[in-house]
């Protein structure tokens, strides 16, 4: 019943209860890490960390509007790395400018969107199904395109100047940009017509139909603004990390989607939340570091991240139990 | 007829804010046929679901062949050979018609489900009841008149002793209705006690012994088929005080424009050929009894379901109307029998939900103006006295009454100049039911015109100006409130033998 | 009259996706002379072994209405640990095998419990599985390509369940038997037993399965037991056709089995399917994925090909669905 009470306190219903709670656990996983991991506080670490949840946050942004409307869209990794290998053979093997290769990688990513989205919303194709299926689809235009070879997008100093929207020096420029675009999805979810529709129609999809809306219009916008922002994301994820290989990209989805139900986005749709979801792409940035740091190889944190998405929705679900 | 097989004596049973069943006592002999008829809301349904198990009572004793008894779910009142045949159907479509009647008791063979004797068995019972339906046909191939019949054979399977019928042919043929007539005279040949919940008089007439009238969750009385006419019958139906008092006069001007005109409006077999007018500033009451096709028909009117042909006219325009959109453009709107459902986005506030219809008016530039927002959602949870703590009140926390008033809102926020209200005050307390009459009133009188479909006869008589009867589909008449008693309405809503 | 007109229609599916099995086989024959090798025959065969079984085991998921998006990892996962047991420890092939198809179970039921006990949606239960048995996998495998004993090795019998080779060095995909009997057994199993037909009832009308009495939680777990004991399976025919197994990979094995199975006939939606019509729809699959590089086009192309043709068969579902429901 206190629980009940500490709610009702006006700063933590503003900041929502769910969230400071989130921020709770990010901060003391650091703490913790930091206490049992040799040299894991400091700058190093942190910049491993903001450059994981930088691709992996736009990933969840995106596939956060998605969610909303009580879809799914698992393509998301996949499409992200086709973005990167698509843009980034036009680059290095086109001599495609590096802002046009920019521009390539975001209008690759909302053609896939646009793509899930038409068969979601105006063929009522099963959406784990259009996963599924773009899914394969962006390995294989992927690795078409790249001749099965993988790109490297090149470095700072060699006209790689998009770099610079990751980091400068040692500034993260990266970090502004992600909270910007956070700011600008916060904006789009909760004060536009777009973002008003997409909840509403993921928490009750006939009356808004019936209220006179098109409902398939907004629906299938959805899924091209998680398409979009996997196009962005490919830019950070070789901003960081320079190479890509044709044929991967699937773990990122299962991350993406932690990060989203985590922060409070139901799968049920119709309830969602950018602060959320950004609070829980951090710890799962974080997690995936820590787990490298803790001596684990990558295969612990495909587990890890599996546990704890089934945990997520079992709470999501159980708390739907409760209230009917 | 036989002895007595199934008393149920001073049945008592309250919901919440409603008291669904006051002191009823019901009784079925061996090889009777016995009616339960009553209006909409009269309790056959519940007290049915009592006697099945489905609701516990909450006092009174049902006394079944000579023994108190007292079943938990349906599936011991069943094994007790107490069955219900239920008037939405729960067959699995895709498995066969055996399959299904044998659905959780399968015959087996070792490990085999053996097919071939289920079809035996099945062919056997339908035989037994004179059907001629094949048991390896999928179900979901049968027209809805076969299926119902397979669900009388599954119900026959639990070696039943009382089947209660719950509106059986709503959705069966006149041929079909023949196939049942004669399997329930089968079934009273067998000394079974058979239960039938119908509207249709004539069939009452036709099929059964005895008819019991509810009214008001009240017992009213036993007539013996024979010895009594129609009109007994729809007398005691309605023949309830009138507290409110009926409209005696249309309050609409002689020469008010007519702003709605459909035309042969067609849509499947709930909507054959609705024709009609709605005048500028009047309530046109849609009566009838359930399965009617109001709600069909004002569905179709509004874009929500697929229409076949027929004209529709606003204000003496031809419209097309192919989707709610469509619809709401042209000035109409729906508010849904079913709010939670169909009306209200329950997770969104009350702000919300008031300018879905209407939200590209609440915009600035990009964004929507929450701070207008907010100002016509207060000034309608003002002007319609809707209670709530703040329009920032997610609307699944109001109640009934009140959820109502955002959906009226919701319209009148768009400033729809037609309003079709579904069952307006189903599921709401007395109270909030008078605000809301007084809320249609004054709608009304500000020009709006309404179409008020309901199945409650004193809301008819009080509300309507003109009143439209249909039944099965059809329009069966149309009454000028000064005309309208609901004996004429009850004689136009239920079927008579041609 | 009747009587007639059901099994013909069970069975038009199948006939037309057998059609279109010969057609794409004389297509590739027509287009390119390489492909009209007995060789050719063997390579369909080997591919088509572990998407076979695979497509028999998902197909139970898919019809109550859920989905399974672990095998493809799974069998990964399982192969790689039945075969470092053989490898590193020394393990009887035998024994191994009995361990992949231990563990084939235990995922599947554990998928069964997450969607049929606690009600997570499908594609996300298991989606989260297939990451844990890619994760277990190259955990159980210290993260190296691992071999299932090859052909002159000991304990290498069990590849010759798939390829015998005679004394005149031909080579037999005896495999094709093995995977169409259990196909046939599996048909058995869902048009004739308990767990087959509950399968049915839960993906068709879940509510009206329960009021009959029905234990549909028991029988949702089943159908997700049965298919991860059919990757399990797989996992031994995929060992038993390739020579190493790498942790990592099987991502994208699910597509060609669901989509196989889909093509065969299984709806999208649940409520229905044919396990003889998944066969003959996996081979589609197979011969899409052999064939496309005679005829000029990159390995890859069959990713792309196979997810349009998934979403491809699914459209017409659709399309059919609506069609019906205007009658």
């Amino acid at each position: 019943m206190n629980l009940k009470k500490i709610k009702e306190i006006p700063i933590v219903k503003k900041l929502g209860f769910n969230r400071i709670v989130l921020t709770g656990v990010l901060v003391l996983m650091y703490v913790v890490l930091s206490l049992i991991v040799d040299k894991f506080a400091g700058m190093p670490r942190i910049m491993s960390a903001l450059n994981y949840a930088y691709f992996l946050g736009f990933l969840s942004l995106g596939v956060t509007f998605v969610i909303a409307t009580g879809g799914i869209d698992f393509s998301i990794g996949p499409v992200m790395f086709c973005c990167a290998l698509v843009s980034g053979y036009c680059l290095t093997s086109h001599g495609v400018p590096m802002l046009l290769s920019l521009i390539i990688s975001v209008i690759v990513g909302l053609i896939f969107g646009m793509f899930n989205g038409y068969l979601v919303a105006y063929w009522k194709v099963p959406p784990f199904i259009v996963s599924m299926a773009s899914m394969n689809i962006a390995k294989g235009v992927a690795s078409v395109f790249t001749k099965t070879q993988s790109v490297s997008w090149p470095q700072a100093a060699k006209g790689g100047w998009f770099r610079s929207l990751v980091k400068v020096g040692k500034f993260p420029v990266g970090i502004v940009v992600f909270f910007a675009i956070a700011i600008v999805c916060s904006i789009v979810l909760n004060h536009t017509k777009a973002g008003r529709y997409i909840l509403s129609l993921g928490s009750n999809r006939e009356a808004v139909r019936l209220s006179g809306v098109d409902i398939k219009k907004w629906e299938m916008l959805a899924y091209v603004i998680c398409g979009t922002l996997a196009g962005i994301a490919a830019i950070y994820f070789v901003g960081a990390y320079t190479t890509v290989q044709p044929g991967y990209g699937d773990q990122y989805n299962n991350e993406a989607i932690a990060g989203c139900v985590m922060g409070g986005t139901s799968m049920a749709g119709g309830l969602a939340s950018i602060g959320g979801t950004v609070i829980g792409v951090f710890i799962i940035a974080l997690l995936q570091e820590g787990i490298l740091a803790l001596g684990f190889t990558k295969d612990y944190q495909l587990i890890i991240t599996g546990l704890i998405v089934i945990v997520a929705v079992y709470a999501d679900v159980m708390a739907r139990r409760r209230k009917n | 007829m036989g002895e007595v097989i199934l008393e149920m004596k001073k049945i008592d049973k309250s919901f919440p804010g409603v008291h669904a069943l006051n002191n009823v006592d019901f009784e079925v002999k061996r090889g009777e046929v016995h009616a339960l008829m009553g209006e909409n809301g009269a309790g056959k349904s519940t007290l049915m679901k009592v006697l099945t198990g489905i609701y516990t009572k909450d006092s009174g004793t049902i006394i079944y062949e000579g023994k108190e008894v007292e079943f938990h779910s349906t599936r011991e009142a069943q094994d007790a050979g107490i069955v219900i045949v239920h008037q939405e159907l729960n067959m699995v479509g895709h498995l066969t018609v055996a399959q299904n009647i044998f659905i959780g008791r399968e015959f087996k063979k070792g490990i085999r489900i053996d097919d071939k004797k289920m079809n035996e068995e099945a062919k056997k019972l339908f035989d037994r009841l004179n059907i001629d339906i094949d048991p390896t046909m999928t179900m979901s191939d049968l027209t809805v008149g076969k299926q119902q019949m397979c669900e009388i054979a599954k119900a026959i399977s639990h070696d039943a002793k009382v089947i209660v019928f719950d509106e059986p042919s709503a959705a069966l043929t006149e041929a079909e209705i023949e196939d049942l007539f004669k399997i329930i005279r089968d079934l009273r040949e067998q000394q079974m006690g058979i239960v039938y919940i119908s509207h249709r008089m004539d069939e009452i007439k036709v099929i059964t012994d005895r008819v019991t009238v509810m009214r008001d969750g009240c017992y009213v009385g036993t007539l013996i088929t024979e010895e009594s006419t129609k009109d007994d019958i729809v007398n005691m139906m309605v023949g309830r005080v009138i507290y409110e008092e009926p409209k005696t006069q249309s309050q609409v001007a002689k020469d008010a424009p007519v702003v709605l005109k459909v035309e042969h409006l067609n849509a499947g077999r709930m909507v054959q050929d609705i024709s009609f007018e709605l005048h500028k500033g009047e309530i046109l009451g849609f009566s009838g009894l359930m399965g009617a096709g109001r709600t069909e028909t004002a569905r179709a009117i509004f874009g929500a379901d697929p229409k076949e042909s027929g004209e529709i006219y606003v204000n003496g325009q031809p419209v097309t109307i192919n989707s709610p959109e469509d619809a709401v453009r042209a000035g109409i709107g729906y508010l849904s029998e079913d709010r939670k459902r169909f009306g209200i986005v329950v997770q969104k506030t009350v702000a919300e939900n008031t300018t879905m219809a209407d939200l590209p008016n609440y915009m600035k530039g990009l964004f929507i103006d929450k701070k207008k927002e907010r100002e016509v959602a207060k000034k309608f949870v003002d002007s319609l006295a809707t209670k709530t703590p703040s329009v920032d009140q997610m609307v699944i926390n109001l109640s009934g009454g009140n959820q109502q008033k955002v959906v009226i809102a919701k319209w009148l926020c768009k400033n729809c100049d037609i309003l079709i209200f579904d069952e307006p005050t189903r599921g709401i307390d007395v109270g909030a039911k008078n605000e809301i009459y007084k809320l249609m009133n004054k709608l009304a009188s500000e020009g709006k015109s309404i179409i008020m479909i309901s199945s409650e006869m004193t809301e008819i008589l009080r509300m309507s100006d003109r009143v439209v009867v249909m039944c099965e589909g059809r329009k069966t008449g149309e009454l000028m409130i000064e005309d309208t008693t609901q004996e004429k309405i009850m004689n136009l809503a239920t079927r008579d033998i041609n | 009259m009747e009587k007639k007109k059901v099994p013909a229609k069970i069975f038009k599916q199948e006939v037309i996706v057998f059609l279109v099995v010969i057609a794409l086989l004389i297509f590739f024959c027509v287009a390119s002379p390489d492909f009209r090798k007995y060789t050719t025959i063997l390579t369909i065969m080997d591919y088509s072994y572990y998407i076979v079984l695979m497509a028999i085991g998902v197909a139970f998921p898919l019809i109550t209405g859920g989905v399974d998006l672990s095998i493809g990892t799974g069998l990964v996962c399982y192969s790689l640990a039945g075969g470092y047991l053989i490898m590193f420890k020394g393990w009887p092939t035998g024994l191994a095998m009995i361990v992949s198809i231990l563990f084939g179970l235990a995922i599947g039921t554990l998928n069964g419990i997450l969607i049929g006990v606690m009600d997570l949606p499908p594609f996300l239960g298991t989606l989260c599985t297939c990451m844990i048995t890619r994760g277990l996998g190259s955990i159980c495998s210290k993260n190296t390509g691992i071999s299932w004993p090859t052909t002159g090795q000991p304990g290498s019998w069990f590849r010759s369940i798939f390829k015998y080779e005679t004394a005149g060095g031909t080579k037999i995909p005896l495999g094709f038997l093995w995977v169409l009997l259990l196909a046939i057994i599996m048909h058995f199993v869902l048009n004739h037993t308990k767990i087959g037909r509950y399968t049915i009832a839960i993906g068709s009308n879940k509510e009206a399965a329960i009021l009959s009495g029905i234990n549909v939680k028991f029988y949702h777990i089943m159908a997700y037991t049965i298919s991860g004991l059919f990757a399990a399976l797989a996992s031994i025919a995929y060992s038993a056709v390739f020579k190493t197994v790498l942790p990592g990979t099987g991502a994208g094995f699910e597509l060609e089995a669901i989509g196989g199975a889909i093509i065969g006939g299984v709806s999208a939606t649940g409520g229905a399917g044919s396990i003889i019509g998944t066969f003959i729809g996996v081979f589609v699959i197979c011969l899409l994925k052999t064939g496309l590089p005679f005829i000029g086009l990159q390995a890859n192309w069959q990713q792309i090909v196979t997810g349009l043709v998934l979403i491809g068969s699914v459209m017409v579902d659709i399309i059919k669905k609506k069609r019906e429901a205007k009658k």
